[in-house]
């Protein structure tokens, strides 16, 4: 036990010092570029750059060579981005001209783009740090990058590492197929509340302490893991669904951290959450469902794995919890000192 | 011969999924026919040899792609050598397809073979598209889990008639490894 206890503190130091910036499970605060056509060749544009510790990211939109400014640049900074507004005048129209995003290629986050042209059809579309350029159809084409924002729910889960853990460590611990299928749909009904109470505008929740709460919920579940090893019981234990409800409400404000901080028009935000969280639940059920084909590979082969390996993913729930938390919690310090 | 090893040059490509180096491996897998037709027919093979040889397969075959990749990303090839990972894919899918009567060992033997050509050339195309350890990572995991997940499954079947579509599903795969043996003759 002792070993143990100081096998985990290395390992918690180690990824201390591998790890001094925050990891990047909640840094995913998108770009956002609106632009809305007012007249034939005219634009207002909206830039929204995200706040990357405290700073404004060093991203900026790069129009076509027929684009020209026509307008002053307001640049205001409201809670978690720098917002800026201008006039484009652009000769041949926006229709088939790329759009590209200046030093996205150094950040791990994506811009939106979104285009709105005059008789009222929308393009929206998604620039990455891969690809930090977007080709526009016009409006004939419109309403085809609705499904940008499926891609940033599946995004969103899949590089949310402190979810996609506090899932498997939900999954430790379920016992049986319906107490699974119950656990995880009071997630998924959980977070989808507050993903869309967030969205909606209807409350929101700081960053930091959101961030740190998060992280507490993953270590939460790291002694109930191994209560299940010693066979012990508890309430989350026998009612794991509950704790994954009341906890889903947490991690569902931190999916909208990746929709709410766009500012989409009032119009566009039901479809685009629909489409945002069907894409966090794909990556979520995928991820579900991996480890449950993993685990019956492994009965079905029979593979005895040695203890320490067969305890490696709860040892990783608990150790990278109490990490997050002592980051994070940190970080809300600095921020309130 | 030799210049038919060497017949294709070798391009840095890697998928690019947007997710991240990892993703972006497991994606190279998925998405290279050689590289998901080697794996699927392993796996059909090491299932239809019985638990041992699929246990043999899902340790050896990873580790061998792991330690190729590594070789291919710090030594990179001129060519893709496609007439070999054809070769083993295509060997693979006659395997299963006339469902020979393989021990365990000779599996594994395939499989670290098998996974040491095929990691060499991910590796060998995938580090010069910029992707790093992590790309790697994630083209294990993906071999690790869809060898484990179609392997353990086949060893399952008990009726007849699957057993017979998994030797059909070799034959296909054989099928497609001399189309593309045909294909690089004429090339």
């Amino acid at each position: 036990m002792i070993r143990a206890g100081r096998f985990l503190l290395a390992l918690v130091a180690l990824l201390a010092t591998l790890a001094p910036a925050p990891l990047p499970a909640h840094e995913l605060q998108p770009g956002f570029l609106e632009l809305r056509e007012v007249g034939p060749g005219r634009f207002e544009v909206l830039w929204k750059q995200p706040l990357v510790g405290g700073a404004r990211m060093q991203i900026a939109p790069i129009f076509p060579e027929s684009c020209r400014q026509v307008g002053e640049v307001r640049t205001e900074r409201v809670e978690i981005a720098w917002l800026s507004t201008t006039r484009i005048e652009c000769a041949q129209g926006l229709a088939e001209k790329t759009i590209a995003i200046d030093g996205l290629d150094a950040y791990s986050t994506d811009v939106l783009v979104r285009v709105q042209h005059a008789d009222g059809a929308v393009e929206t579309l998604v620039a990455k740090p891969v690809q930090p350029a977007v080709t526009l159809r016009g409006a004939n084409d419109a309403q085809r990058g609705l499904w940008a924002y499926l891609y940033l729910g599946i995004e969103h889960i899949l590089l949310g590492l402190d979810h996609l853990l506090f899932v498997l460590g939900l999954l430790l611990i379920v016992r049986d197929r319906w107490t699974l299928v119950k656990t995880v749909t009071a997630f998924t009904v959980a977070h989808s509340i507050t993903l869309a109470v967030a969205t909606f505008g209807v409350a929101q929740v700081a960053s930091a302490p959101l961030n740190a709460a998060i992280a507490l919920s993953i270590l939460f579940l790291g002694p109930e893991i191994v209560r299940t090893w010693r066979g012990q019981t508890s309430f989350t234990i026998r009612h794991p669904w509950v704790v994954a409800f009341v906890f889903g409400l947490l991690h569902g404000f931190g999916f909208a951290s990746g929709l709410a901080a766009l500012g989409l028009p009032q119009g566009e935000i039901p479809l685009a959450l629909l489409l945002f969280n069907v894409g966090v639940e794909i990556g979520q059920l995928a991820f579900v469902l991996l480890v449950i084909l993993l685990e019956r590979s492994f009965r079905i082969l029979q593979i005895h794995w040695p203890q320490i390996v067969e305890r490696l993913p709860g040892y990783a729930v608990g150790t990278l919890g109490a990490f997050w938390t002592i980051q994070r919690v940190a970080i809300l310090l600095r921020a309130v000192v | 011969m030799l210049g038919a090893l060497n017949s294709a040059p070798a391009h840095a490509h890697l998928v690019q999924t947007g997710f991240g180096a990892f993703y972006d491996g497991l994606a190279h897998v998925a998405l290279t026919p050689a590289d998901l037709l080697v794996v699927i027919a392993l796996a059909l093979l090491a299932g239809q040899r019985g638990t041992q040889a699929a246990r043999w397969a899902l340790f050896a075959f990873p580790a061998a792609w792991l330690a190729g990749g590594a070789l291919g990303a710090w030594i990179p090839a001129e060519a893709t050598l496609p007439l070999l990972t054809t070769l083993t894919f295509g060997i693979a899918g006659a395997l299963v397809a006339t469902d020979v009567k393989l021990r365990a060992t000779v599996v594994g033997v395939f499989a670290i073979v098998a996974g040491l050509l095929h990691g060499y050339v991910n590796g060998a195309t995938m580090a010069p598209g910029g992707a790093g350890a992590l790309a790697l990572a994630g083209a294990v995991t993906a071999v690790f889990c869809l060898l484990a997940i179609v392997s353990s499954q086949v060893t399952t079947l008990r009726a007849a008639w699957t057993r017979i579509a998994v030797r059909v599903a070799g034959s296909w795969i054989a099928a497609a490894g001399v189309l593309m043996l045909g294909w690089l003759a004429r090339a």
